[in-house]
Formats: structure tokens, C-alpha cells, sequence
């Protein structure tokens, strides 16, 4: 085979809007009311995305550890930020308890990768580094406020059980021990889903761009097992360090339910 | 209880509530609906604070002990217990969840059966699929496993037909006996808890409008209890 890959232009990505145009045909012939949340969406993925297509050649022309990892905590940071904003109802302190679930998992799974699986030269090698970052951090920050949000609406279907747990003696860990692991288990069931059903149904993100890339599909596959196991340990890893922090903001010093702060949106 | 107020959300909940409770009574505070009866045990189980004054259990005040161990010790039983997606028996001992050296003897276990007239052979059967009666029964079982020296129960015949309720009552007051516990009840089933009781107070309004001996609850001195019953009946 020859060329195994093509160069995508900036004349093909405006060309790729033809199908932006045909989704905001539908949505306003259907009148589903999207068009402009669709406008926005597509213009900002255009815009930070180029930024971070800029972003990404400067950081790895620096080659050195340091910038990459002050690249990383920006990124958790940002993240963090994002998840903050996504929550059902305020948390006090629920930013830096993302930073900090966030910085443990980056350590531990990237560290694992890095160190054992790939074993790079450098250790650091931003083209590898800094793109598995990014996709530990985006998933862990989706999981994580996914299950944040549950565990809230958990808190609020469960108000009697957990009064009746705590009467009976129970700490607020033990009173919430069932919402906790519900919570967790639904955000982790698309995890394992995507276990279940990756290669059968549809060929994930990451092993079509390296195909599409002229990468041979078995490395590819390769990749992708690795990517898989990753993703499911990220969110488990962000779940149980963040609601193992998140459940106390809802009992007061004397053990009591503060139903007030879940009851605020009537959940 | 010695000037207890307590308020949510700037609403005036209770206020200033004077009573004090002996071992071995039966307590019957009784008021309508939203008088701020359920709120008030919530306060002695230490699910709630208050805001003013203070309660005091053994002569110590409970915001000085230790919360599980009060909760233990006065335990309490919802006008709607919350029963768990498990057998009657994992229901009876769900302590074991939190506490792992929590061991019920099986014949203890079947001698609180007997106590609250629950059939040994309920116990495999999944807990959802009791009756109203059989599960307020489930629960008052779930609590005495604790040992508690104070039962507080909230509406504890809201739910039951009168002849149940009265049933309730009856194995309430046996266990009081039996156990040596203290029954703090709330209930707005005047004539049903004036079997049982012995003393009662009215809560009107966030409000103690009197407290004395059980023929209280059907010879009232003030105008609001009076007014009160009349409602009832």
C-alpha cells in the first residue's frame, strides 16, 4: 500500500460544516430548538480545539517534564472548574475536592502507563503523555459529576431510609453506604457496557484515528485494550475518591441529614 | 427538656418546651397535625437541633454525648419506617452492616419476635411484602434489638385500623414492662392512647399548653386542647 493516510486541510473542515448545516436543517424543520445551543457548540469546539491544536505544538516543543506537568494541572484545573459548574446543587469545597480526586487518579493511571506499559524515552514524551492526560481527565470529570448528580438524587429518594439508619445508630458513612455504591454503579454501567460491546458494534475514537492514521489495526487494537482498561479504572478510581468526600457535605457535625441543601432544586 | 425552641427556615417550629419525662413512663404528647410533634422527637433522637435551651438525658446534655451511642440507647420508631429491599431477618439485624461485632442470638432474635407478635416464619420473606401492621411491628423489633432504656414513636397507629392499633398499643405497653423501657409516643388517637398512657402533655402550635396525668388527655384544662379535641371528635 501506498500513502496510507491524507492531511486533512482547513478547506476540508469547513467542508466538513456541510454536515453541521444538514443536522441544523432537521433541527429546525423538526423544531426541536437546538439551533442555537448547536451554533455555539459548533463554533467553541472549533475555537478550543484550535487553541489546543496551538496549545499542544507549543508545550511539546518545550520538552521538558516540567511544562507538561504544569500542562496536566492546568488541565485538571480547568476540569475541576467544569465540574463544579455541572452539579445539581452547589457543594462547598467541591472544586478542590475534584482537583484533588483528579491529581491521585492522573498520578496513579498515568503513572502506570507510562512507567510499565509504554515505557517511553523520555518518561514524559508529551505526544503520548499529554493526549492519555486528556482522556483520563475528561473521563474521570464525566463520570465523576455523573455520579455526583446521583448520589444527590439518591440522597433525596432515600431521605427516610438514611433518618432511619442514622436513628437506629448508624454513622453517615454506613447511612449512605447503598446511595454511594447506586451512584457509582450507574455512572460506571456505561464503562462496563462499552466493555462489553467494543469491536461488535462500533470501532471506539481512539483505534479509528490511528487506523485512519495508516497505523496497523492490530497495534491499533492494542491501543485500544489499554485505553478501555484505562478509562474503566479512571472512573472508578475518580468515583470512589470523590464521593468518599462529597457524602460529608450533606450531614452536619452532630451526624444529622441536611435535607435542605438536596431539597433546594425538589429533586 | 428545659426551654427547647427550635425554628426552620424562620418558621417557629417549637417554642420554649418544658417537660421531664421519668423512667418507666408511658409519655403520650398529643396535638394535631403540624403541631410540631414529630419535630420534637426528632430533637431527643438527635436527628434535629435545636436552637435555644437544652435537652438532657441521665442528667447529662445531649449535645455533650456521644450521638451514635444516644441514638442507641433512645431509639426511635417512624409514623412510616423505612423498610429495606431485604428479608424480615436482614431488616431486624441491618446493624450488621455498620457494626460488625452486632451478633443476635437466634433465640434473642425469636424472643422480640414473640414480644411484638411478629411469626417466626415471616423472617425469610421479603420485608416489602408485609402489612401495614407486620411492618410497623418490623420496625418497633429493629429498634428494642438496640437495648434502647427510651423508645420514642411517632404515630405509632397512624397507619392501622383501629383494632390493630390498639393491638400495637398493647404490646407497647407489655414492653415497657418487660424491657423496662420508657415510651415517649406522639399521636393524635386520643382515646386510644389514654388506654395506655401514663402521663401526657399537648403540643399545640409548637406550644406545651399543659402537661399532667393521663385523665388530661380527655379532661383538658385550656382552651386550645379543649378546642383541639373537639376537632378530633
Amino acid at each position: 500500500m501506498e500513502q496510507s493516510f491524507y492531511i486533512i486541510s482547513w478547506t476540508d473542515v469547513f467542508v466538513s460544516l456541510v454536515l453541521v448545516a444538514l443536522c441544523l436543517f432537521l433541527i429546525k424543520w423538526w423544531r426541536i430548538g437546538l439551533e442555537k445551543t448547536i451554533l455555539i457548540g459548533t463554533i467553541r469546539s472549533f475555537i478550543q480545539l484550535s487553541i489546543m491544536g496551538y496549545v499542544l505544538t507549543f508545550f511539546f516543543g518545550l520538552d521538558h517534564w516540567i511544562f507538561m506537568v504544569c500542562l496536566i494541572i492546568i488541565m485538571i484545573l480547568i476540569a475541576s472548574f467544569e465540574a463544579n459548574r455541572r452539579l445539581d446543587v452547589p457543594i462547598k469545597g467541591y472544586f478542590m475536592m475534584n482537583v484533588f480526586s483528579m491529581s491521585i487518579t492522573v498520578f496513579i493511571v498515568l503513572g502506570t502507563i507510562l512507567q510499565f506499559i509504554l515505557d517511553l524515552k523520555p518518561w514524559f514524551y508529551p505526544y503520548a503523555m499529554i493526549p492519555i492526560a486528556g482522556m483520563i481527565i475528561g473521563n474521570g470529570l464525566n463520570s465523576s459529576t455523573l455520579t455526583t448528580n446521583r448520589f444527590i438524587g439518591e440522597l433525596a429518594h432515600r431521605e427516610d431510609e438514611i433518618d432511619t439508619l442514622l436513628s437506629l445508630g448508624a454513622s453517615p458513612r454506613a447511612a449512605v453506604d447503598t446511595s454511594i455504591r447506586e451512584a457509582i454503579r450507574a455512572a460506571l454501567i456505561p464503562n462496563i457496557n462499552g466493555l462489553m460491546l467494543v469491536g461488535l458494534v462500533q470501532l471506539p475514537g481512539v483505534m479509528t484515528g490511528q487506523i485512519i492514521a495508516g497505523v496497523d489495526p492490530l497495534i491499533a487494537v492494542r491501543y485500544q485494550i489499554m485505553i478501555m482498561y484505562m478509562w474503566l479504572t479512571t472512573a472508578t478510581l475518580a468515583n470512589v475518591l470523590i464521593q468518599g468526600m462529597v457524602y460529608k457535605h450533606f450531614f452536619t457535625s452532630k451526624m444529622q441529614l441536611r435535607k435542605e441543601l438536596f431539597r433546594v432544586n425538589n429533586l | 427538656m428545659t426551654n427547647v425552641a427550635k425554628s426552620i427556615g424562620g418558621k417557629q417550629i417549637l417554642c420554649n418546651i418544658n417537660l421531664e419525662i421519668f423512667p418507666g413512663e408511658f409519655f403520650c404528647i398529643a396535638g394535631p397535625s403540624g403541631s410540631g410533634k414529630t419535630s420534637l422527637l426528632r430533637l431527643l433522637n438527635g436527628l434535629e437541633s435545636f436552637d435555644i435551651g437544652d435537652i438532657y438525658y441521665k442528667g447529662q446534655s445531649i449535645q455533650n454525648s456521644d450521638i451514635q451511642k444516644l441514638r442507641e440507647e433512645v431509639g426511635m420508631v417512624f409514623q412510616n419506617p423505612a423498610i429495606f429491599a431485604e428479608t424480615v431477618k436482614e431488616n431486624l439485624i441491618i446493624r450488621k452492616q455498620w457494626d460488625k461485632l452486632f451478633f443476635v442470638d437466634e433465640n434473642d432474635l425469636f424472643e422480640i419476635l414473640e414480644m411484638v407478635e411478629l411469626p417466626q416464619h415471616l423472617l425469610a420473606l421479603d420485608a416489602r411484602s408485609l402489612s401495614g401492621g407486620e411492618k410497623q411491628r418490623l420496625a418497633l423489633a429493629r429498634t428494642l434489638l438496640n437495648k434502647p432504656s427510651v423508645l420514642l414513636l411517632d404515630e405509632p397507629t397512624a397507619n392501622l385500623d383501629p383494632r390493630l392499633g390498639d393491638q400495637i398499643l398493647n404490646t407497647i405497653n407489655q414492653l415497657r414492662h418487660q424491657m423496662n423501657v420508657t415510651i415517649i409516643m406522639v399521636s393524635h388517637h386520643i382515646h386510644q392512647a389514654s388506654k395506655y398512657a401514663t402521663k401526657a402533655a399537648f403540643l399545640i402550635e409548637g406550644t406545651i399548653t399543659e402537661t399532667g396525668p393521663i385523665s388530661i388527655l380527655t379532661n383538658p384544662v385550656t382552651e386550645a386542647a379543649n378546642l383541639f379535641l373537639k376537632e378530633e371528635d
